[in-house]
């Protein structure tokens, strides 16, 4: 390898339909990354995505009268 | 009070999974501590072939693997799915084909490995017969999650609830296109995949089924069982959702970091190390989403003897989500491939992780299953010690091991001839192996523990009457 371009040279005349598959997965995947990273950890979603996090205590909650909300 | 969630509730076939998983966890950690000791000390296997060390092996890592970790995920899948969206399991008969299917895959594979019957692929050993058996069982088992996910009374699924989604999709399409094989006789077949890809397919589902199996399912018990016993719910709920969708995406590249140095093409291995190194950063931040569950709350470690199993869980899944990618580096790789590095790495990750994990998940489970408190508090915390120190004892023995191995066999002199023939090697690793014998007898010591502690709560609840009491109680909701 003599340099980075020469690493990264691709010869796009040997791709295989395969290959355009698989490339094609990978672009959009990443951009799903992009997309969910921003969902994420936009401010306006955090309060509503937080509130999830009391699932698993709300049943108990109704029959004990018992809070999860300080944690 | 949960009592009476019992009449609202299939509790039935989560009893079942939960006491067969300890049963399991018993008995395929004695087959590893047999074939450990068949290593150190070969005259245990006393000439037979049945339990000669390449006919157990798999023995014990489809006992673990399948027979405990299957058991494991099916108890607390069905627990938490109904517990989370607030409805009973979609189908009970679906339930108990699964309890039934289930164990007689494992009945069927404790019968045929022994006798010779392989596939030879690793950790998919078993023959097309039992292959399809495990295809249509997984099939209910992810349908009746699904269905009873898709009647829930709760808008939002919790995020357990997705890493078990996840882990059923990705088995089921690893196990299908892995097992693709060609029948020539009820007890044998080939593999539809040759040469490379062969073992691109193989590794593809080998490392998936460490990323989908035994880590996704497991982060479902995780993401469930941390916040309940700490009474406090997880830490970020953000970072859950990002620790999900990383995996999925990330988990998949990784099989060919198996295959460094071999017929496989470069640039995949460099590919597979590259996206191992970046899953240290959702791996890292779902293991400190446990850990600062604690946070203001660090003292309930002290008192809590479950929470610690689950903690120290989450610690050695961190630890083996680093090593692991470090591993997967072609300079590290060549020293540590194929050599007992890897078998400490992946022991880290099982017994420490998956075990662990597992461990705190069902103890969670029995005083809410049988409505008493555990037989003996001590004992579980004599358990901890016990699970804690072989492990440790286990994975250092094979680092060691594992690392003087790589250095002996590449080690050559000035004229490039090797420093240390093949049995060299073999004779300086058998402190070693006799190192990790006990490591695991120590941790085999700790489950029997747990068996009898367990099987000791349910008759503790069968004598005061607490069961039949909480199914006497008319439902909640």
């Amino acid at each position: 390898m003599s340099s980075l371009a020469e690493y990264f040279r691709t010869d796009w005349g040997a791709m295989t339909t395969n290959d355009w598959i698989g490339l094609g997965i990978t672009v959009v995947v990443f951009v799903l990354m992009v997309v969910a990273y921003f969902q994420v950890f936009r401010p306006k979603n955090r309060d509503k995505l937080e509130s999830k996090r009391y699932i698993p205590f709300e049943e108990d909650d109704r029959e004990s009268g018992e809070k999860h909300g300080g944690a | 009070m949960e009592a009476g969630l019992e009449q609202k509730y299939n509790f039935d076939v989560v009893r079942w999974f939960t006491i067969m998983a300890v049963v399991y966890l018993v008995v395929g950690a004695f087959v590893g501590v047999w074939i450990a000791s068949e290593l150190a000390w070969p005259f245990l296997n006393f000439d037979s072939p049945y339990i000669s060390f390449g006919r157990l092996r798999p023995v014990h890592t489809n006992a673990v693997i399948f027979a405990f970790g299957g058991c494991v995920l099916m108890a607390t899948a069905f627990y938490t799915v109904q517990r989370t969206c607030g409805v009973r399991l979609w189908s009970d008969k679906l339930a108990w084909f699964v309890f039934w299917g289930w164990n007689a895959i494992i009945v069927l594979a404790v019968i045929t490995l022994p006798l010779g019957f392989t596939q030879a692929k690793e950790y998919a050993e078993l023959e097309w017969p039992i292959d399809i058996l495990i295809a249509v069982v997984w099939l209910a088992f992810s349908f009746n999650f699904m269905m009873t996910i898709a009647k829930r009374k709760t808008s939002h699924i919790y995020v357990s609830n997705w890493f078990f989604l996840g882990m059923m999709v990705m088995i089921t399409y690893l196990h299908v296109v892995n097992s693709l094989a060609i029948p020539v006789g009820l007890f044998k077949s080939y593999s539809v995949f040759s040469g490379v890809q062969d073992a691109m397919i193989q590794w593809w589902w080998g490392h998936n089924a460490v990323g989908f199996y035994l880590t996704a399912g497991f982060l479902g018990i995780m993401y469930y069982f941390v916040p309940k016993q700490a009474n406090r719910p997880i830490y970020s709920y953000r970072l859950s959702v990002i620790h999900f969708w990383a995996l999925m995406f990330g988990y998949v590249w990784l099989g060919a970091h198996h295959l460094q140095y071999t017929a496989l093409p470069d640039w995949a291995g460099s590919l597979g190390a590259a996206v191992s190194l970046a899953m240290i950063i959702p791996s890292w931040g779902g293991a400190v989403n446990g850990m600062m569950t604690l946070s203001g709350a660090w003292d309930k470690l002290r008192t809590d003897y479950v929470l610690r199993f689950l903690i120290i869980a989450l610690a050695f899944y961190a630890m083996s989500t680093f090593e692991g990618p470090v591993m997967s580096l072609k300079t590290v790789n060549a020293l540590s491939h194929y050599t007992d590095w890897t078998v400490g790495h992946v022991h880290s990750g099982a017994l420490g992780w998956v075990a662990g994990i597992s461990i705190g998940a069902i103890y969670h489970l029995m005083t809410r299953l049988w409505h008493t408190e555990m037989y003996s508090e001590k004992l579980v915390n004599f358990h901890f010690w016990t699970a804690t120190i072989g492990t440790v004892i286990y994975i250092v023995a094979m680092w060691v091991s594992g690392i003087m191995q790589g250095l002996m066999w590449r080690a050559y002199d000035e004229f490039g001839t090797l420093a240390y023939t093949f049995v060299e090697s073999v004779d300086a690793m058998h402190p070693y192996y006799a190192m990790r014998a006990i490591g695991g007898m120590i941790f085999l010591f700790g489950a029997i523990v747990m068996l009898f502690n367990i099987l000791m709560t349910v008759r503790k609840s069968v004598s005061e009457g607490s069961l039949n009491k909480a199914r006497a109680l008319p439902a909640a909701a």
